[in-house]
């Protein structure tokens, strides 16, 4: 009875904000809700029995999306400027039905999937019978990095070529990221130094636990990745990291480094193990923390670096 | 029910209620320095609260500590965040020309 | 109803609401906002269906999800650097043919 009253109460909030985000009429409106909408997504993937989704859409949907899209509103509504000068809407009618046939189509889908008797063979009961071919204890982190690994290659992949994507077509280093940067030698809020004393060290603990604890329960390289990110943009954003426009041999090591780490043991499995992206018996658990170190800092450092708006980053103390 | 449930649901209640007026502060607060004193102060011992219920239920010492370390974490970035948006009013009104660090 | 009929209704209420935001709205970072909708309506439907099996929870959409958030997030970066480049050669907001 309560359950199913949180539920509707989450669902409502969910589609209440979504609505507003559409439809509100100042941008700043629709921006900031869009990120209180990905902090209540954060609730509902812990709702659904999703808690990895849960940690890395509290990191990555509202927190990293949310600096990139204040970001960017920065960037194309210059202070001063009224409005934003949108051309006259499409009749609304027709959008309207769009909207519910797409509507319609999801709930189809949804309702044909349900009404289904649930497969007796499906992959996810495959994946946690077999859970302990993989070597680790999680089914997620089995999924990501043993039964589906070639799927999270992929996704570094994409990552690194959004990153490559964006330098292509980069504003020049002054205008790009989040605009001004600050110089922490000066005229610094007396809070900000206390702040990064207290979450760098922190950040950097939680990020290396999440890394650990992914392989017997939820976590892992994408949220502690996204954790990474996080901070990077925090050091961005107080100046401590200053955006430069060439990246060091380091952040190429560490940019490209996941990458060829798994391929180059994906490639090995086929001689050692029975396939491409297959462990040798034994060595599981330790070649996946292995990746896993590696994947950490292909996902933190490309979005730190798409925050940034620049091709690489430098220290500057104070 | 025992002792420690009562006094859990009781810090959840309590909690609760500090949630509720530091939002009905928000939203019906006049100017950003109300507001920020109505949600920064109210949340903070709202959450306190929730945390200290929740730690009342909870299996071992270690979840207690957790919960008292978001707690702490929380505090924290409120008091940052309210502190940086005060700031940032405060000069964009011209208030004291440069608004003492 | 089921808790995992529940959130499949609430997945196809936002695809709709996401659609029609693409739809609708001309500024180029609603476009990003609304599409971003529709991406989280999608996530929604697998972690709902994820929940359907009697027993257990399906490890598979999970991990797609996770996969798909990471990869929404790139694709939203690099949207709206795409968006400010082009606002920096022509003062546009909209695409050109979305005008008249």
């Amino acid at each position: 009875m309560i359950d199913r009253a949180f539920d509707l109460l989450l669902i409502g909030g969910m589609l209440g904000l979504a609505v507003q985000v559409v439809a509100s009429r100042a941008l700043f409106r629709s921006v900031v809700l869009f990120i209180a909408l990905g902090l209540l997504m954060a609730v509902v993937w812990a709702r659904l029995a999703a808690p990895d989704l849960a940690l890395a859409e509290a990191a990555i949907g509202a927190g990293l999306t949310g600096a990139l899209l204040l970001a960017a509103y920065r960037a194309l509504q210059p202070a001063g400027e009224a409005g934003d000068a949108e051309p006259a809407a499409l009749p609304r009618r027709w959008a309207l039905v769009a909207a519910v046939l797409s509507g319609a189509l999801v709930a189809a889908i949804g309702w044909a999937v349900l009404g289904l008797e649930p497969p007796a063979a499906s992959a996810g009961r495959e994946a946690l019978a077999r859970l302990g071919e993989s070597g680790v204890k999680s089914p997620i982190t089995a999924v990501l990095l043993s039964f589906r690994a070639v799927d999270t290659l992929a996704e570094v992949v994409v990552l690194f070529a959004a990153f490559l994507g964006a330098r292509v077509v980069a504003e020049p280093l002054g205008r790009a990221g989040p605009g001004p940067r600050p110089d922490p030698a000066g005229g610094e809020p007396v809070l900000m130094p206390l702040l990064l004393r207290v979450t760098v060290p922190m950040g950097v603990l939680v990020a290396g636990y999440l890394l650990w604890s992914g392989g017997h329960q939820p976590g892992g390289a994408f949220q502690a990745g996204a954790v990474l990110a996080a901070l990077g943009v925090l050091l961005r954003l107080t100046g401590r990291l200053q955006p430069v426009a060439e990246t060091s041999p380091a952040e190429r090591l560490a940019l490209v480094g996941g990458i060829v780490l798994f391929s180059a043991i994906g490639l090995a499995g086929a001689g050692m193990a029975s396939a491409v992206l297959a462990y040798p018996e034994g060595w599981a658990y330790t070649l996946i923390l292995l990746i896993e170190t590696g994947l950490t800092l292909a996902i933190a450092l490309p979005l730190t670096l798409l925050f940034s708006g620049s091709a690489g980053l430098r220290w500057r103390g104070r | 029910m025992t002792v420690a449930e009562w006094l859990s649901v009781g810090a959840l209640a309590l909690g609760a209620a500090f949630f509720f007026t530091g939002t009905v502060g928000l939203l019906r607060f006049p100017g950003t320095f109300a507001r920020l004193h109505a949600l920064t102060k109210a949340d903070n011992l709202g959450l306190g609260c929730v945390a200290l219920g929740l730690a009342l239920q909870a299996d071992s010492a270690w979840v207690a500590a957790k919960l008292a370390l978001v707690w702490g974490v929380a505090l924290v970035a409120a008091t940052v965040s309210a502190h940086l948006i005060a700031r940032y009013t405060l000069r964009e009104r011209g208030g004291t020309g440069r608004a003492p660090p | 109803m089921t808790q995992a009929g529940l959130y499949t209704l609430a997945a196809s209420a936002l695809a709709g609401i996401g659609v029609y935001g693409l739809i609708v709205r001309r500024h180029l970072l609603r476009r990003i906002l609304a599409l971003n909708l529709l991406g989280n309506a999608v996530f929604l439907l697998l972690v709902a269906l994820a929940r359907r099996h009697p027993g257990y929870v399906d490890p598979v959409p999970h991990a797609m999800v996770l996969t798909g958030i990471v990869v929404a997030v790139s694709a939203t970066a690099l949207a709206l650097v795409l968006a400010r480049r082009y606002y920096a050669e022509t003062g546009l907001r909209h695409l050109p043919e979305d005008e008249g």
